[in-house]
């Protein structure tokens, strides 16, 4: 391999560019841990194995009534909300307006807070347990994980926020732009989670 | 080690990320299991009469195994920078290039470093360490099988010693190319400074460490009496063990998931100037095949294990049929890991081989682009077969015909890689090394290794062979004697640039030989005793087999005695070997051209590629 030389200087497009990839990259590793969920949750309902997708009434037990989506869609619909706060916070990155930047990041944060607590309160009050068919398995599985999703977004809203407030943005804003990317996956994923539960 | 140079030294006081070190990282992970052992012990619930057996004590023991992967996490210093940018306090120069092990010695193994070629050290080391260990349990085993009634193992601790060898020998051929030449080599030769990612590839190298140790202690819990599949619902109904290979594999998944993206966007983005797609050497194709495989592949087996533990340790039904799970279901997920696995293991020492063949034999690589052709084939393709493991468990008898024929089709882009191996030799003028006779004694194995899986792949030749010894012998073939037979000629091959010596000629000869010559005997024999009905994870065997299996068992102790002797060589070199030269082999890749000891950036200036790797037999070349 003949080879010659330059100087090297990394420019911050280049360094937001190659992170941005690298998330993507990850994304997609949770994107094939989402779908396979989806897979567990349609495989067990399509097989309704001994009729325990859904149990019924016995002796000793009630019979299992699936819980509306209702939830499922109402945490998407935060998510959503919280998407839109921050692609607002993008915006004003991008044209420079520290005041638009902190304010979109800092409703984002708070949103995805409330979503943390009522996807919290939805797994909380569920009237099962975890042992109780198929269909409440398949249940916890997905809104645990949505949860677990939901509280790194708050992790993040957090920082992207904190680092907003200090000014850490000015110069270049491929954080906020990879977050954005963070946010839409959320969505995403809470959709296809609240999808699923609407089949039951 | 020097503080900080941006920090007030008077007080001689060392910030938290120079305290923080392998022993940290130790002494915390086991003080947050111990206590959060003795929590669970006082604070959770008795289980109800109900509940299914281990319950309580799978709760305490899977809770016991998280805090000791957050406190060992914690303890070695991978949360500092995630919460140094929460905080908005990002790491500053200095100590980003103390996080790379500037000026710190020996001591830069041992911490939480940065920068790629301690981390690629770091899993050349773990991963002759994690075979030392899968080979001692599969001396184990072979010495076990010596006699036809058993041995002296208990069939319970046999069991375990199976399934334990298993999984630890599959995630030593998953990292030990991709590992240490991965992380050593693939920078320097795209002509990076380093990782995309510097920070991700330490927490990939230190994830795998935390993981080791819930395996090891499962151990002293029952062990993995599973096999390394870990099949629902008999995993869910085995000891406690298991739940230190659930947390195993969920560490081991993400450690995967991060190295993947770290390697795929390193490839991508850092490729030096001037090197594109046709430039870019045939050993990078291999890495990213094999971690870009494994990015959507390791996810499902994670998800497989969560829902393992849930089953375990909360009581939830998704593999039980009374609770209205399926073990098919486990079977699919675990499968459409395990099929891709298999490529994520060889495609990379296949294509390291690849690497070498034009330098030995001073020929161009033949057919450059169907070598590219051919890994990409067998990556697409190594996703759409993973129910041949299924023929026989009656899952969907409709779509054996289906999958046998996707099998069978990978063979094709198989083939193409032999193809541009002995295109490669054909009329070269060979310069017989060990790394040489390496791509000649894979194209046997591996020969060997791909006709015997056309056969598993035939559902009535599977109805005949599936479960039995065969099926172990076949896949030996393929990944020990064609994807070790590769990550040993790495080895031999990089060991100058790595650690600055020459690895010793005479005694890595005398190593490949004994390897080579025991691992045919070894496995032939396997095949012997297959063909003729013995069934494989047994304890004991019917006296018609015993021939069969002593001439294995003499030939894994060739193997054993073989590798004694590459690890001394490596031991002795690496002490006091030969200086090497910058470039022994005379090769054209980028990794040739630093200096020994490369410097901490690699490059002074970043080098502009004006041609491919592979001009030899040219004009000056």
């Amino acid at each position: 391999m003949s080879v010659e030389t330059h100087a090297h200087h990394e420019h911050p497009d280049v360094v937001g560019s190659r992170n941005r990839l690298g998330v993507i990259l990850i994304l997609v590793a949770d994107i094939a841990f989402a779908l396979s969920m989806l897979f567990v949750y349609f495989y067990l309902r399509m097989q309704n194995v001994n009729d325990m997708w859904l149990p019924a009434a016995t002796e000793e037990t009630p019979a299992i009534l699936p819980l509306s989506s209702a939830p499922g869609w109402t945490v998407t619909a935060i998510m959503a909300v919280g998407l839109l706060a921050h692609f607002y916070a993008l915006k004003g990155v991008r044209n420079k307006n520290q005041t638009q930047l902190n304010l979109g990041g800092l409703v984002a944060l708070i949103l995805s807070v409330v979503g943390l607590v009522y996807q919290f309160n939805t797994i909380a009050s569920a009237p099962f347990t975890f042992g109780t068919g198929a269909y409440t398995s398949c249940f916890y599985l997905i809104t645990i994980m949505n949860f677990v999703h939901i509280a790194l977004t708050v992790f993040i809203s957090l920082g992207n926020w904190n680092r907003s407030r200090l000014g850490l943005y000015k110069a270049d804003h491929w954080h906020v732009d990879i977050v954005n990317v963070w946010w839409i996956w959320m969505t995403v994923s809470s959709l296809l989670g609240a999808f699923a539960l609407s089949f039951t | 080690m020097t503080t900080l140079t941006n920090r007030p030294t008077s007080a001689h006081k060392k910030a938290l990320i120079e305290r923080l070190n392998i022993f940290t990282a130790l002494a915390l992970g086991v003080i947050s299991a111990f206590v959060v052992w003795r929590l669970a012990l006082q604070f959770l619930p008795q289980d109800a009469e109900t509940s299914p057996f281990f319950n309580r004590e799978d709760k305490i023991t899977l809770l016991s195994m998280i805090a000791w992967f957050v406190g060992f996490m914690t303890g070695i210093g991978a949360l500092i920078a995630p919460f140094r940018w929460l905080t908005g306090k990002d790491l500053s120069h200095d100590e980003n290039m103390f996080y790379a092990g500037k000026d710190m010695g020996v001591k830069r193994y041992f911490r939480y470093t940065t920068d790629h070629k301690v981390v690629g050290i770091q899993y050349l080391v773990m991963t002759m360490f994690i075979f030392f260990i899968g080979g001692t349990l599969a001396m184990l085993i072979r010495t076990n099988l010596g006699n036809p009634e058993g041995g002296w193992i208990h069939p319970q601790a046999y069991n375990s010693i199976v399934g334990t060898h298993g999984i630890v020998m599959i995630v030593a051929t998953i990292i030990m190319v991709t590992g240490p030449f991965g992380n050593f080599i693939m920078p320097i030769m795209i002509g990076a400074r380093d990782m995309a990612f510097p920070r991700l590839n330490a927490l990939s190298f230190w994830l795998i460490v935390a993981a080791a140790v819930p395996l090891l202690w499962g151990q002293f819990l029952g062990g993995i009496s599973t096999g390394w599949t870990a099949y629902n619902p008999l995993a869910s109904q085995a000891p406690l063990g298991m739940d230190g290979y659930i947390m195993f594999i969920c560490i081991f998944a993400i450690s995967t998931m991060v190295a993947g993206a770290n390697i795929t966007t390193t490839v991508i983005r850092m490729r030096a100037k001037g090197m594109t797609w046709n430039r870019t050497p045939i050993f990078i194709y291999g890495t990213v095949a094999s971690v870009a495989l494994a990015l959507p592949a390791f996810p499902v087996f994670f998800l497989s294990q969560v829902m393992s533990g849930m089953d375990r340790a909360l009581g939830t039904g998704f593999y039980d049929a009374a609770h209205g799970g399926s073990g098919w279901l486990y079977e699919n997920l675990f499968w459409i890991m395990g099929h891709p696995e298999v490529y994520v293991i060889l495609i990379p020492a296949v294509a390291a081989l690849m690497e070498m063949a034009p330098v030995f034999s001073r020929n161009p690589l033949f057919s450059f682009n169907v070598a590219v052709l051919g890994i990409a084939g067998i990556s697409g393709l190594s996703v759409l077969v993973w129910a041949h493991h299924m023929y026989m468990a009656g899952w969907a008898p409709l779509l054996n015909a289906p999958f046998m024929l996707t099998t069978e089709l990978i063979s094709i882009p198989t083939g193409m890689l032999f193809l541009v191996l002995v295109g490669t030799l054909w009329r070269g003028r060979l310069w017989v090394t060990v790394p040489m006779a390496s791509i000649f004694a894979l194209l046997w194995n591996f020969m060997i290794g791909g006709i015997t899986g056309i056969y598993l792949s035939d559902v009535p030749a599977d109805a005949f062979l599936h479960g039995s010894m065969y099926v172990t012998a076949h896949f030996h073939y393929t990944l020990m004697g064609a994807g070790l037979t590769g990550a040993i000629a790495s080895l031999v091959y990089w060991f100058p640039k790595m650690t600055g010596r020459m690895l010793d000629k005479k005694l890595s000869w005398i190593s490949f030989w004994m390897v080579q010559i025991g691992f045919n005997i070894a496995f032939m024999g396997m095949f012997a005793v297959g063909l003729a009905g013995q069934p494989r994870r047994v304890e004991g065997y019917a006296a018609i087999f015993n021939r069969g299996n002593l001439i294995t068992t003499a030939g894994a102790y060739l193997i054993m005695a073989g590798m004694l002797v590459l690890l001394h060589a490596v031991i002795s070199s690496w002490r006091n070997g030969v200086k090497a030269p910058m470039n022994p082999w005379q090769a054209k890749t980028l990794e040739w051209s630093v200096a020994n000891p490369i410097p901490l950036e690699n490059f002074d200036v970043l080098p502009t590629v004006t041609s491919d790797a592979y001009g030899y037999g040219k004009a000056k070349s």
